[in-house]
């Protein structure tokens, strides 16, 4: 598939390119968030399938890049978009979230260097599915104050964990290498202890479960 | 001041008045000998004095009218009534320990501009116009009829003391006591006169102390300076007082507008060297180790497919490690470099001289160690900015770093051992330390120690930068 990156380091876009061009990916590069929405404005210019961004690009080196994201979804609101962060910014991922969570991806930098779960997120994002990082999971986790979450058995802290990353219940089973009726079973149970209404969509899951525990419960 | 000097000599000359329990032993307390001392060598000098002051002031103003001859023997009498007076003042203060200040000189007249004299006249009325002298003329009069009347009652105290012990022991024998006591037993007779004896004894210390005092107060009043005069001392003293207190404030205050200004420089100066910290990192050792990362998994899965890739992307790999250290080795030693700390001053200075692209010659003089670790961490980031502006912008053929210990105290500065360096190069000038600039972080650093900085830059004539902080902070 076509891909378009947006990154200003040379070495780490270089990097990039190298391993999403060894997979049979077609890649296109910009250093600068300007450049990458230029592009992309120009009449004519071909949507690419999959766009990945980092946070912090020049010349403020503040959010050029999510903000370019942003305005890119609300053009074409079926762009995937797969943003890399430096570090984990609930804010970033709640205002990327905001407006329906399909084809959107929020992962820290670092897990690039796990290849294969960077890879993995590429295809997920793509194929319209949701994927945030576990850490911004731990954190907002961590930060909720909801006391329903002591109800919980730790099996089922670890299943609400991995929906809120996005993951489907499929993915949810072999994580947990446990089959697929013992996921079902969790995933109503946690659904029911919580009060949310009962989705199988993992991607409309994934708001659902991270928007209850930012809801009042926040610490901040 | 918890005593005043009044109450300390009051202690000294009449403690049985006004120390607590002196009353007790006063009759045998040093400061009653000294007190008859006193008042029996008043007596008979002051006599002396008075019996002359008697005869020639009057007789000297009487023959004024004949001839104005008088006129003479008045300014002879209070010529030597300013010498009778120094006199008299030693005397008290070698027999009480009362220091009586000299009064203000006579106020002589305007020398003559043309001949550089006096004239006879106006000197003559500055003569018999001078109060004090006066007044010692009044001290010799007052003071001997004073001593005669202390010194008489003492005298007739103690007397009275020792009659009545006399009369307790042979007084029966009298007719007195044949006649005027002869209904009272003689026992109680001999207790009374005893009674009377000790209250005369005791009498007579209160009376020679108190007459002492009271002669060292009326000599203040008489042979000191005028009330006048020492209003006019006070008042200077208090506007001096105050024109001190002044200076101490508007200084302290000045020092409180250098100290915020310093303070929120340092803060400043600490909080853009964090950012430059936290940007280095991130474009630096966190991007290469990112690409890294990258790199490694690229080669394990190119492993078993396309071996040859793999080894490339492992190659690649292992040069980025190793560029990676080399930042972060720099990046540490921009936070702190180690060598300042193991090796001191003198050697940070010759590693800094080795990695500049220009020559350096380093002069380091003795004793640098003795500067505070800020003092020489200061003093090493201002060279290290200074040589990497040098190589940036001068265009210099040479640099010549010099750091010394040096003692100064001026004025508005700390005082005190100050560690200077000075940076020379050969370059083009024009240098100047633009806001945000390395050299104006380390100005706010450099201020933050109460340190100097003075960057001298003609354009065409090289570049001069010269710094000095305090050893001790």
């Amino acid at each position: 598939m076509r891909i378009v990156i947006a990154e200003d380091s040379v070495l780490l876009l270089d990097g990039l390119s190298r391993l999403l061009a060894a997979e049979g990916h077609q890649v296109t590069g910009y250093r600068t968030a300007d450049a990458l929405v230029a592009a992309m404005s120009r009449p004519g210019a071909e949507i690419p399938d999959l766009l990945v961004t980092d946070v912090r690009m020049p010349p403020s080196h503040t959010d050029e890049g999510l903000r370019a994201a942003l305005h890119l979804r609300s053009v074409h609101p079926d762009l995937p978009v797969l943003v890399l962060s430096q570090y984990v910014e609930q804010r970033y991922a709640s205002e990327l979230l905001a407006r329906g969570a399909s084809g959107l991806g929020y992962v820290l930098k670092d897990r690039i260097a796990d290849v294969d779960t960077f890879l993995d997120a590429v295809e997920r994002v793509a194929g319209g599915g949701t994927v945030v990082d576990p850490e911004v999971v731990t954190q907002v986790i961590a930060r909720s104050r909801r006391t329903d979450l002591d109800d919980l058995t730790r099996r089922e802290r670890e299943v609400l964990a991995l929906m809120a990353e996005g993951r489907s219940n499929t993915a949810i089973a072999d994580r947990l290498v446990v089959g697929m009726a013992a996921v079902e079973k969790h995933v109503t149970s946690i659904l029911t202890k919580l009060g949310l209404p009962p989705d199988a969509d993992a991607n409309r899951r994934v708001l659902a479960v991270l928007r209850w525990l930012d809801e009042n419960g926040a610490r901040s | 001041m918890t005593t005043s000097p009044a109450s300390s000599l009051e202690a000294t000359i009449a403690p049985a008045l006004v120390v607590p329990g002196a009353l007790r032993r006063a009759p045998l307390a040093p400061a009653t000998a000294s007190a008859w001392a006193q008042a029996a060598t008043a007596w008979v000098w002051l006599l002396c004095v008075s019996i002359v002051t008697w005869i020639a002031v009057p007789l000297s103003a009487g023959f004024v009218l004949v001839f104005g001859i008088g006129l003479l023997g008045l300014v002879v009498c209070l010529l030597a009534a300013r010498g009778f007076a120094a006199a008299e003042r030693s005397r008290i203060a070698l027999q009480t320990g009362a220091v009586i200040p000299s009064p203000e000189p006579r106020r002589l007249p305007a020398r003559d501009p043309e001949s550089g004299r006096r004239r006879f006249w106006a000197s003559l009325g500055s003569v018999l116009g001078d109060a004090r002298a006066w007044a010692a003329v009044a001290y010799a009069v007052v003071g001997a009829l004073f001593a005669s009347l202390v010194l008489t009652l003492a005298a007739a105290c103690a007397g009275g003391a020792i009659a009545a012990v006399i009369f307790a022991v042979v007084g029966h024998e009298s007719s007195f006591a044949a006649n005027a006591l002869q209904a009272v037993p003689w026992p109680l007779v001999v207790a009374g006169s005893l009674l009377v004896a000790v209250v005369m004894v005791w009498a007579s210390a209160l009376v020679v102390q108190g007459g002492t005092l009271l002669q060292v107060r009326l000599a203040g009043a008489l042979l000191g300076p005028s009330s006048a005069a020492r209003a006019r001392a006070r008042a200077q003293a208090a506007e001096q007082e105050a024109r001190v207190a002044e200076r101490d404030a508007r200084s302290a205050r000045e020092r409180a507008v250098v100290l915020t200004q310093t303070r929120s420089q340092a803060v400043s100066a600490a909080d853009t060297e964090r950012r430059r910290i936290e940007r280095d990192l991130h474009d630096g050792a966190q991007q290469r180790l990112v690409a890294l990362g990258v790199e490694l998994g690229v080669a394990r899965r190119a492993a078993d497919r396309d071996p040859a890739a793999a080894a490339a992307a492992l190659e690649h790999a292992h040069g980025e490690v190793k560029e990676t250290l080399a930042e972060l080795r720099d990046l540490v030693r921009g936070i702190h470099p180690a060598v300042l700390s193991d090796r001191g001053l003198d050697a940070a200075l010759s590693a800094l001289a080795a990695r500049s692209p220009v020559p350096v010659q380093v002069e380091a003089d003795d004793g640098l160690e003795a500067a505070d670790p800020a003092a020489q961490a200061a003093a090493y980031f201002v060279v290290a900015e200074a040589l990497t502006n040098v190589a940036k912008h001068a265009e210099a053929t040479s640099v010549h770093v010099h750091a010394s210990i040096v003692e100064r105290a001026e004025a508005g500065a700390v005082d005190g051992a100050r560690l200077r360096v000075v940076v020379t190069d050969d370059g083009r000038g024009g240098a100047e330390p633009a806001p945000g600039s390395g050299l104006a972080g380390l100005r706010g650093r450099v201020a933050a120690l109460d340190g100097s900085f003075d960057l001298t830059s003609p354009p065409g004539a090289g570049t001069r930068l010269t710094v000095e902080v305090p050893c001790a902070s």
